[in-house]
């Protein structure tokens, strides 16, 4: 099967061209007098660093950077120390030591920046869809209220002595009607699931599930979990709505990571992979090495609110089946090695997506 | 239940048009009187019937809701009995509904029995309220008959002071105490001390909440 580690390769790419920079500043450094403030050159390096290091790390690498010049001036021996030298140095340290200071912020505020977009994801999800619920019941239950009361209605009169039937026919009428509006209300909604709506164009499945991926890094990195992708060149581009494909994809990836947080121990190993498979389908996993599925719940895990999750709503997998049947897909879920699961959902190549 | 039910009104307040109909039919058919409001407003602007009655209220309506509509009508003391009925209750919801004083707290579809009920207690409720306030206008009334010595007369009786203590206390002779407490018990129409007693009483409770 051919795989590739596409992300992986992309991640490993800056911090080998950041190295490879370091080493090129440090030779030029080296062979040049110590009056030309080469080391300057340093700040770009801590500064890159922020693209691809953690906290501790860009602090590692600014005193790299000192360790670098200083040695550098070591072996810049043979002009002698001039005081231009000492000072350009002195200058040189005082730049590297400072964006150091700098980088160490903005890497904070770019911390705090995906924990707020990842939170607000995820709050997003929880009211839309609550409020929808709440919203779709309420609309609901008006009319089954009056049908109720104007069935009891008719009863009474037509209980009465001497029943009264001019006003017990209204009042089934009335109810006839009510029925007639729920039933409406019911297919408006469904009308809106379908996705009467979807934005079906030609769509690259590896590129959506990589900018899924980016969206949860904060998740990710919060939740220690060590995440990767098996994205096979074999895909071909396909049919289908990016972003509700995107959600499901999201959805399965923030359910797996809820899973392994429910685990104190153990690796927390999150694997997202697509792959043809042999019935012209698509076909994407989510794996996780989490908590599992028990086995009572496997039949119900798809239906709209059921859950197991204390808080939870029972809708994002219900949610996620739909847009997948409406892609002309199959989702599922199957019990993962030693433990864990993984939810896999299908996306046919072309067949039943040309509306 | 008693005669007066016959003018009893069940005012409904409630925004859904389909509802209202369906509770006028259904109250209707109980053989009780009902008014429905689409809005509170609609319902203060109408000039209501002397009669004894109770508000079914919908706790959602547009503007003020039902429940912030029971504390505005306890402010502008506006006693008729509130049944409330919900398409979304919570526990927290209803228990600030009966804290406030609501007959009952009902969740949309709800039984019809459990309404019907609920609407006889209301009027039943408003009925003694109306009874209690009736028999005090009417003390009241009697009350107004009496003149100033007579009414002193009385205070002191009610004290528990004995004619002799009284006639001291007022300068008059023992016969002409006597005499005015005598006129008295007519004109209240009280059958023993203890029974002025307790018109002395409810007097002073209707006097407080007038």
């Amino acid at each position: 099967m051919a795989q590739n580690l596409r992300a992986t390769g992309r991640t490993l790419l800056l911090p080998i061209t950041n190295a490879a920079l370091a080493a090129g500043i440090f030779i030029a450094d080296t062979i040049t007098d110590l009056e030309i403030a080469f080391p300057a050159f340093y700040t770009a390096v801590v500064l890159l660093s922020v693209g691809f290091c953690k906290k501790n790390s860009i602090v590692f690498v600014g005193a790299g950077c000192i360790a670098l010049t200083l040695l550098s001036d070591l072996l810049t021996v043979n002009t002698g120390v001039s005081e231009a030298g000492v000072i350009n140095t002195a200058i040189s340290l005082l730049a590297i030591t400072s964006t150091t200071f700098l980088a160490i912020k903005i890497q904070s505020a770019k911390v705090t920046a995906l924990e707020a977009r990842a939170q607000l994801a995820h709050v997003a999800r929880v009211t839309t869809l609550g409020e929808l619920a709440a919203s779709i019941a309420h609309e609901v239950n008006q009319p089954l209220a009056a049908a109720v009361i104007n069935g009891n209605a008719s009863l009474e009169w037509l209980a009465a002595r001497p029943p009264n039937y001019q006003e017990a026919r209204r009042a089934i009428a009335r109810l006839v009607n009510d029925a007639h509006r729920a039933s409406h209300i019911i297919a408006q909604v469904r009308a809106l699931t379908k996705g009467s709506n979807p934005q079906k164009g030609p769509l690259d499945i590896n590129e959506t599930i990589l900018a899924t991926v980016t969206l949860v890094d904060g998740e990710i990195q919060r939740s220690q979990v060590s995440l990767q992708t098996q994205l096979s060149r074999d895909v071909p581009i396909i049919e289908g709505d990016r972003i509700q494909l995107q959600q499901v994809i999201l959805n399965l990836i923030l359910n797996a990571i809820e899973a392994m947080n429910l685990i104190a121990t153990g690796p927390r190993n999150l694997v997202v992979s697509s792959q043809k498979n042999d019935l012209n389908d698509v076909l994407i996993s989510v794996q996780d090495s989490g908590a599992g599925i028990a086995p009572e719940s496997r039949d119900r895990l798809f239906n709209a609110f059921y859950t197991t999750k204390p808080g939870g709503m029972g809708m994002g997998l219900a949610i996620s089946r739909s847009i997948v049947e409406n892609h002309s897909g199959r989702i599922w879920a199957v019990r993962n090695s030693p433990r864990g699961s993984v939810f896999q959902f299908t996306l046919p190549i072309d067949r039943g997506l040309r509306a | 239940m008693t005669t007066s039910n016959d003018q009893a009104v069940v005012f409904v307040i409630d925004d859904d048009p389909h509802i209202r109909e369906a509770l006028d039919s259904l109250i209707r058919s109980i053989r009780l009187n009902v008014q429905t409001f689409a809005s509170t407003d609609e319902f203060l602007n109408f000039k209501r019937p002397d009669a004894p009655g109770c508000i079914v209220l919908d706790v959602r309506l547009p503007g003020l809701n039902g429940l912030d509509f029971h504390c505005h009508l306890k402010k502008l003391n506006f006693d008729l009995p509130v049944i409330f009925i919900t398409g979304h209750g919570d526990v927290p919801m209803s228990v600030r509904a009966i804290k406030a004083g609501a007959i009952e707290f009902l969740t949309k579809p709800f039984r019809h029995q459990d309404l019907v009920d609920a609407i006889f207690a209301g009027i039943e409720r408003d009925q003694c309220r109306r009874r209690a306030i009736a028999a005090v206008s009417e003390l009241q009334r009697r009350f107004i008959l009496l003149t100033g010595r007579e009414r002193q007369i009385m205070q002191k009786v009610v004290d528990g002071g004995p004619n002799k203590k009284i006639a001291a206390e007022l300068k008059l002779s023992e016969f002409t105490v006597k005499v005015h407490r005598s006129h008295v018990m007519q004109k209240m129409k009280a059958k023993s001390v203890v029974d002025l007693v307790r018109m002395a009483d409810k007097l002073q409770a209707g006097g407080k909440t007038a």
